[in-house]
């Protein structure tokens, strides 16, 4: 079993949007995968993957032994072998425990698991902490602004002191960096940095980039994880972050503007 | 005759006084019986002044009253040691070294201060004269936002580079290959001759020495992401920072 977190450092930059697109695409590849969201007390991830209704139990009544791991485990409406463990709305982030979290990666790895995707949250508090410790690869969120570069290097800089593989001294967590809301138009008009610039700052392996597109909003609000929109940039931006993460060679798409050819412009486009 | 001023770690005799008592009215009444009243009972010898044994720390201490006091008896306090770390600005006022691990905190804030050339410390009051052989701290990730690699001995050689938000501080010289970002501290512990070598370079804060330099409105085009060497040059008795390009084959 691989334990993989979904982190940057910064919110509002698509930590959960990635979770859940990325979680999908391993499930629809056939991986037996879980996707645990570790934002106690503001339970985002059921929304998007529009299970907000089916939550019973959830991560912290597992960890404090109110439930069982089944009973919480949340099967996902698209994809057979994906399922959710929701966070708490009620408990604050103390009540994640390291115990806890190791206990419910063991039985997630007895029950047959292949991938654990860990949802972070923002900050480099407990819960953030927390998401981190058991990962063995790290997908890190950046937006093309220098803030959102800034707090994801402070978190990489987390992730090689704090997770256990750090503190064991065993190989290093395994990075990789994903671009979001990108716009090939302003990075073109200089209004934003170009995921060169952001590789170049953090380096670290780009594994995808994903570009701003408003069908994101609809799929969250849907609840429908942003891969399963057929036919969408976003969607085949995610798949290609799953392919490149399972080892495939994709070149990277939706990073060049072009701009609208003038018959284009004169009769729309075709 | 050669007129060069070498600065050079080396080894020197004096006087640790290890005292429980931090009140210089307790220290006269009982040191009053031992040296039968006799003043300069010493000859003018350095000393330390040990203050590891104290149990109970007032708020506040008689530093000058103390030094005055140890004066009498004939030494010359140049440092304490087991002192709390809330004494270290008026430690600093009386110009006393602080002679334990806590000259780590010292050396680390330095650079914060306003002061932009504290005096380079005389060779007496090094906190640890280097060894012979200081060793070399090679880092091959790059140094994130928020770390911070602290090398009490000897040079730093960054082989990844570091980025803005990292701290870099080294007793010797800073080597970087690599984009060199963040704060970058050189001869922490007074080193005037430590250097900094980058191959990219581009930090927001440079300082050899606690001589120090910021780069608010960025750097100029000569030097910014270029090879470059910091290092510290005398000009009519004041220490400078002299920035400079270096020429590359």
């Amino acid at each position: 079993m691989r334990i993989v977190v979904v982190t940057s450092g910064k919110g509002g930059v698509g930590k959960t949007t990635t979770s859940a697109a990325f979680a999908s695409g391993l499930a629809l590849r056939g991986f037996k995968t879980a996707v645990i969201d570790f934002d106690v007390g503001l339970r985002n991830l059921d929304l998007i993957m529009g299970c907000e209704r089916r939550v019973v139990y959830d991560f912290v009544n597992v960890i404090q032994g109110d439930a069982k791991l089944t009973q919480a485990l949340i099967k996902d409406k698209h994809a057979d072998t994906l399922y959710i463990l929701p966070a708490s709305q009620t408990k604050d982030k103390e009540a994640l425990t390291e115990e806890g979290v190791e206990k419910v990666m063991r039985e997630l790895e007895a029950m047959g698991f292949d991938y654990v995707v860990c949802d972070s949250p923002a900050g480099i508090e407990r819960g953030a902490l927390m998401a981190l410790l058991f990962a063995d690869e790290a997908v890190v969120v950046t937006n093309p602004e220098v803030s959102s570069v800034r707090d994801s290097d402070r978190i990489l800089g987390i992730l090689q002191s704090k997770s256990r593989r750090a503190i064991e001294g065993r190989e290093p967590v395994k990075e990789h960096l994903l671009v979001t809301r990108y716009s090939a138009k302003r990075v073109e008009e200089g209004e934003m940095l170009s995921y060169k610039d952001i590789q170049e700052l953090l380096r670290v392996p780009l594994i995808g980039v994903i570009p701003e597109s408003e069908a994101v909003l609809h799929a969250s609000n849907q609840g429908v994880p942003a891969i399963h929109l057929k036919g969408t940039d976003v969607a085949e931006a995610y798949a290609d972050v799953v392919s490149r993460f399972l080892g495939e060679d994709k070149p990277l798409r939706f990073v060049s503007y072009e701009k609208p050819s003038l018959i284009k412009r004169l009769f729309g486009s075709t | 005759m050669s007129e060069e001023v070498r600065f050079e770690s080396g080894r020197f005799e004096g006087i640790v006084v290890r005292s429980p008592l931090v009140s210089p009215a307790r220290l006269a009444d009982v040191l009053h019986k031992r040296f039968a009243g006799t003043e300069s009972y010493f000859s003018g010898e350095p000393a330390v002044l040990d203050f590891s044994e104290v149990r109970d720390w007032p708020e506040q201490v008689d530093w000058s009253g103390l030094v005055a006091f140890f004066r009498r008896l004939g030494l010359q306090p140049i440092g304490v040691r087991g002192v709390p770390e809330s004494f270290d600005a008026a430690l600093k006022r009386l110009h006393l070294a602080i002679l334990d691990e806590a000259a780590l905190r010292l050396a680390a804030t330095r650079p914060a201060e306003p002061e932009p050339a504290p005096a380079p410390t005389p060779p007496s009051q090094a906190p640890a004269s280097p060894r012979p052989c200081a060793p070399t701290t090679f880092i091959d990730r790059p140094v994130r936002a928020g770390q911070q690699i602290y090398a009490p001995e000897g040079d730093v050689v960054l082989m990844a580079g570091s980025n803005p938000g990292a701290e870099i501080i080294a007793a010797g010289s800073i080597h970087c290959w690599g984009p060199l970002r963040g704060r970058v501290l050189a001869g922490a512990n007074g080193n005037l001759q430590a250097r900094i070598l980058a191959t990219h370079f581009g930090p927001e804060l440079v300082s050899i020495a606690g001589v120090y330099q910021t780069f608010e409105n960025g750097l100029p085009s000569p030097i910014a992401n270029r090879p470059v060497q910091v290092k510290l040059q005398a000009i009519q008795g004041q220490s400078h920072l002299l920035i400079e390009p270096i020429d590359t084959i």
